[in-house]
């Protein structure tokens, strides 16, 4: 990798980062974009490479909050244990399907999750009654 | 609610194989909405559920040589520091117009990587 190339990952990271101190929202819906559009990664190598680094930003993150006394460490293990299953299941899945196919799927995630974010909030209430008054 | 638990789990591990992302977007509505938990705690929750969900999800991508160390290593050094600032300067921006202004640049990302 050139040395702008690096420098490029040091500062998608530090975006990421900032974002995710920001919003609560993890880093990887950035990171993988910014990998496949700027740096040219091919996207199955973005997806993995956002996992791997995933796991110190969470782990560093749960660690501040279970200090403050908010991880309920009990309710986290049963969440992972249906969280396991899936992730192999959904990155098996991901590995046997072709490249532009699973970029085609991440932008239409990407857009789902950006019109949430872009939208005011009543807009989903006002379109969807709650559960318990229907 | 243990099996909802283990559902939402489930659900959102899915996503973060399929995507390599964290899945915490699906977790916290999830255990908010579905599970009773409050913003807060579930919030924090779903980030230590999301440390061994992620670990599998890299693990798998990793066997078939879909993970660049070097680029994760930067990575990781450059989100820790992002992570911390974000932290710090987070009470002195407004929530929502940054959420909106962020989700707008995702939706602009959305179609740049379906155009291409």
């Amino acid at each position: 990798m050139s040395p702008d190339q690096l420098v490029a990952l040091a500062l998608i990271g530090l975006a990421a980062g900032l974002l995710a101190g920001l919003l609560g929202v993890g880093g990887g819906i950035l990171m993988v974009p910014a990998m496949v559009l700027l740096l040219g990664f091919d996207q199955h190598v973005a997806q993995g490479t956002s996992l791997l680094v995933i796991i110190p930003a969470a782990l560093t993150g749960s660690y501040t909050h279970y200090r403050n006394g908010h991880v309920v460490l009990r309710e986290a293990m049963i969440l992972a244990i249906g969280g396991i299953i899936g992730a192999a299941v959904g990155a098996l899945f991901a590995l046997s399907i072709p490249e532009d196919l699973l970029q085609r799927m991440f932008a239409g995630l990407l857009l789902v999750v950006g019109l949430r974010m872009l939208l005011p909030r009543d807009l989903f209430r006002r379109g969807r009654p709650s559960a318990r008054s229907g | 609610m243990r099996m909802r638990l283990v559902g939402i789990g489930a659900v959102a591990g899915l996503m973060s194989g399929l995507f390599g992302v964290g899945g915490g977007i699906l977790m916290v509505p999830g255990m908010v909405m579905l599970a009773g938990f409050a913003q807060h705690r579930a919030h924090a929750t779903s980030l230590a559920g999301i440390v061994p969900v992620a670990a599998v999800g890299a693990f798998v991508f990793g066997r078939a040589d879909s993970v660049d160390l070097l680029a994760a290593l930067l990575l990781a050094v450059g989100s820790l520091l992002g992570v911390q600032v974000g932290a710090r300067v987070m009470d002195r921006l407004s929530g929502e117009n940054l959420t909106r202004a962020f989700g707008g640049f995702l939706v602009v990302l959305a179609i740049t990587m379906l155009v291409l």
